[in-house]
C-alpha cells in the first residue's frame, strides 16, 4: 500500500485545466493565423513569432527577477502569455516594423499583466491594451493597412505582391455608405485592406469559434450577441438594413468578438452579466464606429473592461429558492 | 423505453459516475467480525448514553446506547457477545465513545416488541426507538424530521444516488423494491400522506423498472447530473417546488427520505428489527474486489477492506462516503457507522493531484453551482478576510456539494474556502 493522500472534497475533479483552455485558444487561432500568413506573407509570420516569443520571455524574465525558480516557472507555465503573444501578433498591421511586437509584448505582459499580479489579476486585456499602446505611440505605423493577396506567400506573379497603403480599410467606405466591396469578399477577406493580420479571413475565424464552442471554452452566445448588437446598431445609425452584413464582416469585429472580448479575466462571471456586457459592448462599438468613422473595437473592449467589476458587483444571482422578502404587514388595530 | 424529458434541476455538472464497478453486483452479506466498535455518535445531535457495562452479555438488536434529548438516536448491538470495553477512541473523523463487543458467533437476537402497524403514533415511536437516522450520509434523526408542524403532501424518496461510484441504494431498489416502497408508505402513514414519490437517476434503469412494478408509488426518472440527490435540488426536480434558503423542505410540504432509510424503517416496523446494519458500497480502482455489502454497525474499516480483497499498491485515496462529499481517511482506522454509504479506494488515475493555480475568472463555478452562488468571489473575499462581503455572494447557502471545485480549471479548493468562511461567520455571529 502506497502513502494515502489527504485532500479536501471533492476527491475527483474535471479534466479541464487552465493550460488546456489556453492551448485550445491557441488551436482555435491557428486557422486565422495561417490565413493571415497566406494573405500577407512571411513577414506576418515573423511578426507573430516575435510577438509570441517576446511575451513568453517577458513573463519568464519577470518571474526570474521577482525570485521564482526556473523549475517552478516551467512547471507553472500556463500558456496565457503565449495566447497574449499570438493575439498581439495577429492584431498588428502586416507591414509594421519588427520592433513593434517587442515593445507591445513587453508592455502587455509586464505592465498590464504581471505588475497587477499575473494570470487572472489583470483587469484589462493585455493584448488589447498593448495594441492600443502601440496605436497611440506609433500611430503612423499602426494605421498602415496591408493589402492581402493570395500570392503574397510565393510571389511568382510580380503583380500580386502585397503592398502597404496608408489609408482607409474597407470599413471606412462602409461607414460612409460608399463601399464597393461584396459581402463575399469581406467574408473571405480577399482584396480587403486589413489593419491586423488575424482579422481578415472570417471563414477561418468562424472555424476557430466553432472549435472553442465545441470545446466549451467560450459560450456560443457571447460573440453572437456582440456581433449582432453591433450590426443592428449600425443598421439603426445608417437607416439602411443592408448595412448589417458589411458592417459586421468588415474591420476587426468578428476577430475581437471571438478571441479578444471573450477573455475570461476581463469579462463578468455570470451569464446575465456577460449578456449585459456584450450587449453594451456592441452598442458602444457601433456608436464609436459611427461617430469616429473608423474602427474602434479595441478601444471599446478596453473601455468596457473597466465596467466588469461594476457589473459583477451588481449582477449577482439570487440563491436557489430565494424569494423577495415580503414587507411585513403591521398588525393594524 | 420512450424518450421523455428527464426531470432535473438548474445548473449542476455531469460527473463520470463510474458505477459500472459495482452496479451489477448483488448485495453480499459480510460475515460479522470478531470485534465490533460501535460509536455513540453516529448521528447529528447529542451522543447516545451507554446503557451497558463492561462484561455484560448482549444480544444482536439489544439497546446499548440510549438517545439523549430531542435530537439524538439510539444505538443497538450488531452482534451477540460480551461487552469488552467502553472507551473513547480518536479516529481521523471524530472522537467518540465506543462500545467494543466481542462477537461470540451465536447470533442470538433480541428485537423490539411488535407494534400496531395502523397506529400513526406507534409508527412514529418505532422509527424513533429503532434509532433511525438519515442513511444518505447526513445522519439526521428521522423522527425529528417527521416531527413537523407543516402539512406534508409529498413523501419523496431519494433514489438519485448522484455520488459517483456508490451503488448501495441502487442495489437496494433492484433487490428489495417492496421493502423500500412499504417503508415509504409507513412513513407516509405516520405523516398522514399517501402521495409517495421516488426520484431515480436515469443511469439506474433496472431500479426504475423494479420500483415501477410496485403499486402506490410514483417514479420520477431523473437526468444524470450532480448533485441531483441533494435535498433541495431533488425536490425541485420532482415537484418543481423551490425551498427557500434557510428553510426546511417541510415548508413546501415535502419530506425527503433516503432509500435505505425507507427500507430500514420497513424492517423496524414489520420485522421489529432496530437499525444495526446497512448496505454500503466498497469501490474504486484501488481495491481488489469492489462489492456492495451488508455491513454490521461497528465493523472496522480494515476488516471491510480485507473482505473486499485489500488495497492495491497504487491506492492513493481512501474515502468514507462518495468521492464528491465523502470524508478523506489518512489511514484505514475507523468503524462502520449508520451513515456510511461507501468506502472508496481511488488510485491516481481517478483522483486529481494537481496543485491550485490562480483563478482566471472563467465563471464556470458560478455557472455550475446548484445553489446559484458565486464561489470565485466567496473564495476571493474569504482569502482577504472579508467574510461579510463573501457572504453577500451566498457563502452561508452553500451545502458543500463540491461542484465548484470539481469544474474549476485552476483546481482551486473553493469548497475549502467556503467551509472556512462559514466557520468564521458562525464564530462572529454566535
Amino acid at each position: 500500500m502506497g502513502k494515502l493522500v489527504i485532500s479536501n472534497t471533492p476527491h475527483i475533479k474535471s479534466k479541464s485545466s487552465t493550460k488546456r483552455i489556453m492551448i485550445d485558444v491557441l488551436i482555435a487561432l491557428l486557422p486565422a493565423f495561417v490565413m493571415g500568413i497566406v494573405y500577407f506573407g512571411w513577414y506576418a509570420l515573423l511578426l507573430c513569432a516575435i510577438s509570441l516569443i517576446t511575451c513568453i520571455l517577458a513573463e519568464v524574465v519577470y518571474l526570474l527577477i521577482v525570485g521564482e525558480k526556473i523549475k517552478d516557472i516551467i512547471r507553472k507555465f500556463d500558456f496565457t502569455s503565449a495566447v497574449t503573444g499570438l493575439l498581439l501578433g495577429m492584431n498588428l498591421p502586416p507591414e509594421c516594423p519588427w520592433y513593434l511586437p517587442i515593445i507591445g509584448g513587453i508592455f502587455g505582459i509586464v505592465v498590464v499583466k504581471m505588475l497587477f499580479g499575473g494570470t487572472g489579476k489583470n483587469f484589462v486585456n493585455p493584448a488589447i491594451t498593448a495594441r492600443i499602446f502601440l496605436v497611440l505611440s506609433f500611430a503612423s505605423f499602426m494605421t498602415m493597412w496591408g493589402e492581402p493577396s493570395i500570392g503574397a506567400l510565393f510571389p511568382l506573379d510580380s503583380g500580386a505582391t502585397s503592398g502597404a497603403t496608408s489609408g482607409a480599410t474597407a470599413l471606412g467606405p462602409i461607414l460612409q455608405g460608399s463601399s464597393q466591396m461584396s459581402n463575399l469578399d469581406l467574408f473571405l477577406g480577399t482584396g480587403v485592406g486589413a489593419s491586423a493580420i488575424g482579422e481578415t479571413c472570417k471563414v477561418a475565424l468562424i472555424l476557430g469559434y466553432i472549435y472553442l464552442v465545441i470545446r466549451k471554452v467560450i459560450d456560443f452566445k457571447y460573440p453572437l450577441i456582440y456581433v449582432g448588437v453591433t450590426g443592428l446598431m449600425m443598421v439603426i445609425y445608417q437607416g439602411n438594413i443592408n448595412a448589417f452584413l458589411p458592417s459586421i464582416l468588415s474591420g476587426a469585429l468578428i476577430f475581437a468578438a471571438i478571441f479578444m472580448a471573450t477573455d475570461y479575466v476581463t469579462t463578468p462571471n455570470t451569464t446575465l452579466g456577460n449578456i449585459v456586457y456584450f450587449a453594451l459592448l456592441g452598442i458602444l462599438t457601433a456608436t464609436l464606429r459611427h461617430l469616429r468613422g473608423t474602427e474602434s473595437v479595441s478601444f471599446c473592449i478596453l473601455f468596457m473592461n473597466f465596467f466588469v467589476p461594476l457589473i459583477d458587483r451588481h449582477i449577482v444571482p439570487k440563491p436557489f429558492g430565494f424569494k423577495k422578502a415580503k414587507k411585513e404587514v403591521k398588525d393594524g388595530k | 423505453m420512450s424518450i421523455t424529458k428527464r426531470a432535473t434541476f438548474l445548473r449542476g455538472v455531469h460527473v463520470p459516475d463510474n458505477k459500472y464497478l459495482t452496479n451489477t453486483k448483488p448485495i453480499e452479506v459480510m460475515p460479522a467480525p470478531k470485534l465490533v466498535f460501535i460509536s455513540m455518535s453516529q448521528h447529528i445531535g447529542k451522543p447516545s448514553s451507554v446503557v451497558v457495562n463492561v462484561g455484560d452479555r448482549v444480544k444482536k438488536g439489544q439497546l446499548i446506547g440510549e438517545e439523549v434529548g430531542f435530537i439524538s438516536a439510539s444505538v443497538y448491538a450488531s452482534v451477540s457477545g460480551t461487552v469488552k470495553e467502553i472507551k473513547s477512541i480518536k479516529t481521523p473523523l471524530n472522537t467518540a465513545t465506543y462500545v467494543v463487543i466481542e462477537n461470540d458467533g451465536l447470533e442470538e437476537e433480541e428485537f423490539l416488541p411488535p407494534i400496531d402497524k395502523n397506529d400513526r403514533q406507534a409508527i412514529l415511536d418505532r422509527i424513533r426507538i429503532a434509532g433511525m437516522v438519515g442513511l444518505g450520509g447526513a445522519g439526521f434523526p428521522t423522527y425529528v424530521k417527521m416531527a413537523t408542524e407543516e402539512k406534508i403532501d409529498v413523501i419523496l424518496i431519494n433514489g438519485a444516488e448522484c455520488e459517483p461510484y456508490l451503488t448501495c441504494d441502487h442495489r437496494m431498489m433492484v433487490e428489495r423494491p417492496e421493502g423500500v416502497v412499504l417503508g415509504a408508505k409507513y412513513i407516509g402513514k405516520a405523516l398522514n400522506c399517501d402521495n409517495i414519490v421516488i426520484g431515480i437517476e436515469e443511469n439506474k434503469p433496472d431500479a426504475i423498472k423494479a420500483i415501477s412494478q410496485i403499486e402506490g408509488v410514483t417514479v420520477v426518472p431523473l437526468k444524470k447530473k450532480y448533485p441531483q440527490g441533494s435535498e433541495k435540488q431533488l425536490i425541485y426536480a420532482c415537484t418543481k417546488r423551490k425551498v427557500a434558503p434557510g428553510k426546511l423542505p417541510a415548508s413546501q410540504g415535502v419530506c425527503v427520505f433516503n432509500v435505505q432509510t425507507a427500507y430500514q424503517s420497513f424492517e423496524a416496523i414489520e420485522k421489529n428489527k432496530p437499525l444495526y446494519e446497512r448496505v454500503m458500497t466498497v469501490s474504486g480502482k484501488g481495491i481488489e474486489n469492489p462489492k456492495n455489502i451488508l455491513v454490521r454497525n461497528g465493523t472496522p474499516y480494515q476488516d471491510i477492506l480485507e473482505y473486499c480483497g485489500g488495497l492495491k499498491d497504487d491506492a492513493v485515496k481512501l474515502i468514507a462516503g462518495g468521492p464528491m462529499m465523502g470524508k478523506i481517511l489518512p489511514s484505514p482506522q475507523g468503524y462502520a457507522k449508520k451513515t456510511d454509504s461507501g468506502l472508496l479506494v481511488l488510485d491516481k488515475t481517478e483522483v486529481c493531484l494537481e496543485e491550485p493555480s490562480p483563478c482566471i475568472n472563467c465563471g464556470r463555478c458560478a455557472k455550475a453551482c446548484p445553489m446559484h452562488l458565486m464561489p470565485m468571489y466567496i473564495d476571493l473575499f474569504t482569502k482577504t478576510g472579508n467574510y461579510e462581503r463573501a457572504n453577500s455572494y451566498g457563502a452561508m447557502n452553500c451545502f458543500e456539494c463540491g461542484t465548484c471545485s470539481y469544474v474549476c480549471p485552476a483546481k482551486r479548493d473553493l469548497v475549502g474556502s467556503i467551509q472556512y468562511c462559514k466557520r468564521k461567520l458562525r464564530e462572529t455571529r454566535s
